[in-house]
């Protein structure tokens, strides 16, 4: 048992040695900076892709000025910038929270609040509204409760 | 439901219908985002013809409409008498016409030119960078130049005369109209 728990720690160990080894800081390639902001970009002739998945003219065109500007020493936002400054904000598939179209972030949330609104509603206890009948419909109720109760316990004595 | 939950969503949907009311009022062809407003980007691009590059600034001062085309795009065809009849139309004046062939062959291109009138000149942006710094969705799409160099607008889809010449008269001078 001892040796299985050993195994098990060294594999475990392993499986962690891994993901950290794979997941260590490294220089970012100019192709992987290519592929992160074509992916972030929108093929202007495409509906709903990226410049990095379309197979279209006008994305590989947009890759290529991608491709070159990186080369050139831009830095992603210079890079950005450029397309927003063309296409405007719509060209980035995440619109930047600071544009109007950045307020889309906001619906789900308004969605999440409005649902847990409408849930707490309907799953809180709801205090009854139900108005104190007069005094003279209470007088009658008691005396009727108080007639029956005297007419059960005979019954209820005799059932024993 | 509560009742600052009602008023919530009435809110909300009052908010909605509004922006969709905004929206809808616009000219969908009249996209004013990106580039309109800003200087236009300075090009400098060979000929279709083989006789030269044309330069946006050799038309300085003049107002300048550039047309994004392609001799497969049916829209472009559709809107081609349009743009035959305010080029003779303005010829000769100070307004220039320039046609930018936008992800196409040449010899497709030359074809088409020589078919449908087109007697204006056009230029070749082979690599994309022009439309790419106009900031081009799709063709067939009309950009207007002032004088001043501003773009001052863009139309999007097949254009008509009337559009073309209201937009042109807009932008020239009074004394040269």
């Amino acid at each position: 048992m001892t040796r299985e728990r050993a195994l098990i720690l060294v594999a475990l160990l392993a499986i962690l040695g891994a993901v950290g080894w794979s997941a260590r800081p490294h220089d970012v390639t100019a192709a992987e900076r290519v592929d992160r902001i074509t992916s972030e970009l929108r093929c202007v002739t495409c509906q709903g892709l990226s410049v990095k998945d379309s197979p279209a003219a006008s994305a590989r065109q947009m890759r290529d000025i991608v491709i070159q500007r990186v080369a050139e020493g831009r830095t992603d936002d210079e890079i950005r910038d450029e397309f927003r400054a063309s296409f405007g904000d719509w060209v980035l598939l995440s619109p930047p929270v600071s544009s109007w179209l950045g307020l889309i972030w906001l619906v789900p949330l308004a969605a999440l609040a409005a649902g847990l609104a409408v849930a707490l509603g309907r799953i809180r206890p709801g205090v009854p509204s139900v108005a104190a009948p007069p005094a003279r419909e209470l007088a009658a109720l008691r005396e009727r409760v108080a007639r029956e109760e005297a007419l059960d316990l005979p019954q209820a004595d005799g059932a024993e | 439901m509560p009742r600052w939950l009602r008023l919530t969503i009435v809110f909300g949907i009052g908010a909605l219908v509004v922006v969709l009311m905004l929206s809808f009022r616009r000219d969908p062809h009249d996209i004013r985002t990106g580039t309109v407003g800003k200087p236009a980007a300075a090009f400098t691009l060979d000929r279709l013809d083989g006789n030269g590059k044309v330069a946006l600034s050799d038309h300085a001062g003049k107002v300048v409409i550039l047309n994004f085309w392609a001799s497969w795009c049916i829209p472009c065809k559709e809107e081609n008498p349009a743009l035959v009849r305010v080029w003779e139309r303005y010829r000769s004046s100070d307004v220039v016409l320039i046609g930018i062939l936008y992800q196409d062959s040449l010899e497709s291109a030359r074809g088409y030119v020589r078919d449908n009138g087109v007697t204006w000149p056009t230029v070749t942006d082979e690599d994309g960078r022009v439309a790419f710094a106009y900031g081009v969705f799709g063709i067939p799409e009309t950009y207007f130049i002032g004088p001043d160099g501003i773009i001052a607008g863009r139309h999007i889809g097949p254009i008509d005369e009337a559009t073309l010449v209201a937009a042109i008269d807009g932008l020239r001078p009074k004394a040269t109209r």
